[in-house]
């Protein structure tokens, strides 16, 4: 005798803030489209339990300058485009990509150490050659993510680029550049939930709206801090649907870079042969790290390999398909 | 051997090639306080090397200037020629004591126990018949005979000591045509052995029965309080206080711990504590014109570091994991054995504890604040370089201690001190200028920032957006007090031409904000795992009960806005002042009480924090300003948003 099962559905209190990246000419920008993340009153993929509005997107991560430390299946993969950002960009939209990520690498002080108008030049080069909606990374160093990054705000006014990353102990500059120019910032924190909503605290104190933040609770590859990130997420997550105000922001992972930077993917002398192949090995990597994330609440996941893209994609259309 | 010679003072000391300085500064019979017990952190043993040979291990402490000035830390130096050492006048010790505003009142039991009934320490007078050819029974059967055809008492224990004494006393009390008259002084059983046999504790020519002396005594980390209570009447008769003199030897449990494992260090400790207890009962004698040899109950209460010194028991594995005290709850001790110039055979009693960071100073708080007989859920704390906490009622109790770290203590922050005359003890900030105004104890110059003061400056550096609410200063605020200095970003409290010293600015630094967070946001963590682990809402706690020597200078007000203490209705607060020696004088007073401090100890539940994981998430959850769940700080969040939109 058929019985019947009924599934148990949790009905939460929140929502996940919606977040618009880039502005059209409309809008007061220059991107031929925008994308909107966040959204979401249920778990990932939980279509049957709550709203999931906007499907997680991916961006592909470009650099403003040849990008030498990679592993030789990225650079093979990409080819002479690693040479041009603005080129290089083009040919991540021909990917698929929903966003551009553009990390200004040559700003970094032990490299070229490019100035502020470098950083403008690249970023205006790479507005111009595709109409998706960026994601601004600094070099990383504080004093200097301030300075291109103040720069790129000014120069780009009312794009809506998202400015990263905000830290707990950078933030205020970034953000006064971003409330200035119609930007976003993305808040990076260190794998904690409660210093990742502090940061959101941080921000929102300096008037920027919640709409504007994006968070990034640090990103730990597979087989490198990948289940904690995981539960550090899904703890953000489930904070932010029972109602938690600060931990309401869609979730960005810089999942390339974590993914090939570790050994699996960045090496292949010396390797046990079980490994198997090289190439299919660290491409595997980037995707599993990148759709795991997406499981525990990731919005965007940044990607390095070109072939990731239609993968993960790929997956997440099968998730959210009944 | 070399020869130092100590300025200003000229003494001089022997000592060979690589001897420590503060070893010889000892050596010199110089008194000099090593405040961290030795171990290089708290860089408050400065001394300067004018001439001769030596090395600094450790210099961390030290501004490039004070190195080339000859600066050294005198526990972290060692001797390697003859020198000439300048030692400079370290922070006198003048505070107010704590017991000074208390001493003003006068103690009573609030708990209300027949205390009257059943003493412990009983008084009778005797007039007994010398003997003689035909009655010539022995001295002792002889007080035994007329002590119970006296008084009822049917039999007695004496210890060697006073068979020893018997003789002579009985005859010195010879009175002409009465024979003799004595006051015997008797235990009536102990807190282990409530029926115990009567036990022979003094014997008296005359009549003494007249009053029962006997002190209760709080052994605190910082402060020593002894009160003086007469059995007989049930009152209190005076009190005194002073620093434990153990500081020298480190300012918290844990320096005291690693100094007792040097060799001779815990007898060393034990006699600095029981010189400090002697030293107050002989204040306590002239000023009341009584015998201390009279005195013949000694009460103490402590934390359990304390008691472990006052005992010279090891206290080296209360530091390390798992946490254990060679006992919780000591057996009565004579006095004699431990050096305390009251009565030799008086019975020293030292309230039970409950576990290695809840001591026997928690159980006299828990005793003497009632809350062991409170219908209303109460939260008490006793807020020092430990915090502990005891939460529920009449029905059960839980507590934890955190380590909030010498913060308050006015340690570890730079322009840091104790409450001493020179302390900013209350701050204020300008919203519009930003601008400070202090109060200082002493109405003198300031020198540094205490702990009441370190609470009031961070809150109002908080509410007027000097500090954001992760503790990092806003430098783009139009002020030159917000700068950037020596030991990166500060805030100037007070500029160095208004100080006492006239040297250098008062200043709050970043770093100093950080440890101060990390103190309240143990403290507070400590009360949010405590009361989640009994499934309890921290709003609905009825009574916050704040005790120790500190906690009643703390500011609720303050508190609140930097998170130190939950948000609630002031009058949900209560100020209770030193309640470890509260507790000590009714377990003194009242045997019911002792058995309930026994009772308490025993109930009351220790959640060892280290081992429980929610500890690290909700003190991470404290390490903001107020707190990272903002919505259980309604009214600062109010008092910002008002702040906000003028």
């Amino acid at each position: 005798m058929p019985i019947a099962v009924e599934i148990p559905k949790e009905k939460w209190t929140g929502r996940i803030r919606e977040i618009t990246l880039g502005a059209t000419a409309d809008e007061g920008g220059t991107r031929k489209k925008t994308v909107t993340v966040g959204g979401e009153s249920t778990l990932p993929f939980l279509t049957f339990e709550g709203e999931i509005p906007n499907p997680p997107v991916v961006a592909l991560e470009i650099q403003d300058r040849y990008p030498d430390d990679w592993s030789t299946v990225l650079k093979d993969a990409w080819g002479d485009v690693l040479n041009d950002p603005a080129a290089w960009a083009t040919r991540a939209e021909e990917y698929g990509a929903d966003i551009i990520a553009l990390k200004l690498q040559s700003a970094h002080t032990e490299g070229d150490n490019t100035d502020a108008a470098h950083a403008v030049d690249t970023v205006k080069s790479v507005l111009a050659a595709t109409g998706l909606p960026l994601i601004v990374y600094g070099p990383g160093q504080p004093e200097k993510d301030n300075e291109v990054l103040v720069a790129v705000a000014e120069a780009t006014t009312g794009e809506r680029i998202a400015l990263g990353n905000c830290e707990d102990k950078n933030y205020r500059t970034i953000v006064a550049a971003a409330l200035a120019n119609n930007h976003l910032v993305i808040a990076k924190s260190p794998i904690d939930v409660n210093l990742a909503k502090q940061l959101n605290i941080l921000i929102s104190d300096m008037r920027l709206e919640l709409d504007r933040i994006l968070m990034d609770p640090t990103t730990g590859a597979l087989g490198y801090g990948l289940e904690y990130v995981y539960s550090v997420m899904e703890r953000l997550r489930i904070a932010g649907l029972t109602g938690d105000k600060m931990t309401q922001q869609p979730m960005i992972c810089t999942v390339g870079e974590e993914a090939w930077r570790t050994k699996e993917s960045k090496v292949n002398e010396g390797v046990p042969t079980a490994w198997g192949d090289w190439e299919r090995r660290s491409k595997n990597w980037e995707a599993l790290t990148a759709t795991t994330l997406l499981q525990s609440g990731a919005d965007i996941v940044v990607l390095r390999h070109p072939e990731s893209v239609a993968r993960v994609k790929e997956t997440v259309a099968s998730l959210l398909a009944q | 051997m070399n020869k130092i010679l100590f300025r200003p003072e000229g003494q001089i000391a022997k000592v060979p090639d690589g001897t420590l300085l503060s070893e010889a500064i000892t050596r010199a019979g110089i008194l000099f306080n090593l405040p961290c017990g030795g171990q290089g952190r708290c860089g408050r043993c400065k001394v300067i090397v004018e001439l001769g040979d030596f090395k600094r291990r450790e210099t961390s402490r030290l501004s490039s200037i004070e190195l080339e000035q000859g600066y050294a830390l005198a526990c972290q130096t060692t001797i390697h020629s003859d020198l000439q050492v300048f030692i400079p006048p370290q922070e006198a010790i003048v505070r107010k004591l704590p017991s000074e505003k208390a001493a003003a009142e006068i103690p009573t039991l609030s708990i209300v126990c027949d205390w009257q009934s059943n003493p412990t320490i009983r008084k009778f007078f005797l007039t007994i018949e010398p003997p003689s050819l035909s009655d010539n029974t022995t001295d002792f059967e002889r007080l035994k005979r007329e002590l119970a055809r006296q008084h009822g008492i049917k039999d007695l224990a004496a210890n060697l000591p006073m068979l020893r004494k018997l003789a002579g006393t009985l005859r010195e009390s010879e009175t002409k045509g009465q024979g003799w008259q004595v006051t015997a002084v008797l235990e009536m059983g102990t807190w282990v052995e409530e029926d115990a046999l009567p036990r022979l504790v003094d014997l008296r020519p005359g009549d003494t029965t007249e009053r029962r002396l006997a002190v209760a005594v709080d052994i605190g980390t910082t402060s020593n309080v002894v009160y003086l209570v007469d059995q007989a009447s049930g009152q209190f008769v005076d009190s005194a206080a002073a620093y434990n003199a153990q500081i020298s030897c480190g300012e918290d449990v844990i320096s005291r711990i690693l100094y007792a494992r040097k060799e001779g260090g815990l007898q060393h400790l034990q006699r600095l504590v029981v010189q400090t207890i002697n030293k107050l009962l002989q204040e306590l004698a002239e000023r009341n014109q009584i015998d201390l040899s009279e005195i013949y109950h000694m009460t103490v209460a402590g934390n359990t570091t304390m008691m472990h010194l006052f005992l010279a028991l090891d206290p080296s594995f209360i530091r390390l994991e798992p946490y254990i005290p060679t006992v919780n709850h000591p057996l009565p001790v004579r006095a004699s054995e431990l050096g305390l110039h009251i009565c030799p055979e008086a019975t020293v009693d030292c309230l039970p504890g409950t576990g290695a960071y809840v001591g026997g100073d928690i159980t006299a708080g828990v005793l003497s604040s009632e809350m062991f007989q409170a219908q209303e859920l109460t939260l008490f704390i006793d807020v020092g370089t430990n915090g502990e906490i005891v939460l529920g009622n009449a029905d059960w109790l839980i507590a934890c201690a955190c380590s909030a770290g010498p913060a308050f203590e006015g340690a570890g922050v730079r322009s840091g001190m104790r409450a001493t005359v020179g302390a900013i003890e209350e701050a204020w900030i300008n919203a519009d200028t930003y601008e400070s105004t202090c109060r200082v104890i002493g109405d003198v110059a300031p020198r540094g920032i205490c702990g009441s003061g370190m609470i009031s400056l961070l809150a109002e550096m908080f509410i007027t957006g000097v500090v954001d609410k992760s503790g990092h200063l806003n430098r783009s605020l139009d002020t030159p007090r917000v700068r950037v200095g020596d030991h990166g970003p500060e805030y100037v409290v007070v500029w160095a031409k208004e100080t006492q010293t006239r040297k250098e600015d008062i200043v709050l630094t970043e770093v100093d904000i950080s440890n101060l967070i990390r103190a309240k946001g143990a403290i507070y963590a400590g009360f949010s795992v405590l009361t989640k682990s009994v499934g309890i809402d921290l709003a609905d706690v009825e009574q916050v009960l704040i005790g120790g020597a500190f906690g009643q200078y703390i500011d609720i007000e303050k508190a609140i806005q930097i998170g130190l203490m939950p948000d609630m209705p002031w009058e949900r607060f209560k100020y209770l002042g030193n309640t470890s020696v509260l507790g000590a004088f009714t377990a003194l007073l009242c045997p019911d009480m002792r058995r309930e401090a026994v009772e308490i100890a025993k109930k009351m539940t220790y959640l060892e924090l280290s081992a429980d994981n929610r500890f690290m998430e909700e003190f991470t959850s404290a390490l903001f300003l107020p707190h990272t769940d903002t919505m259980s700080f309604p009214s600062v969040m109010r008092l910002l948003d008002k702040k906000a939109t003028p």
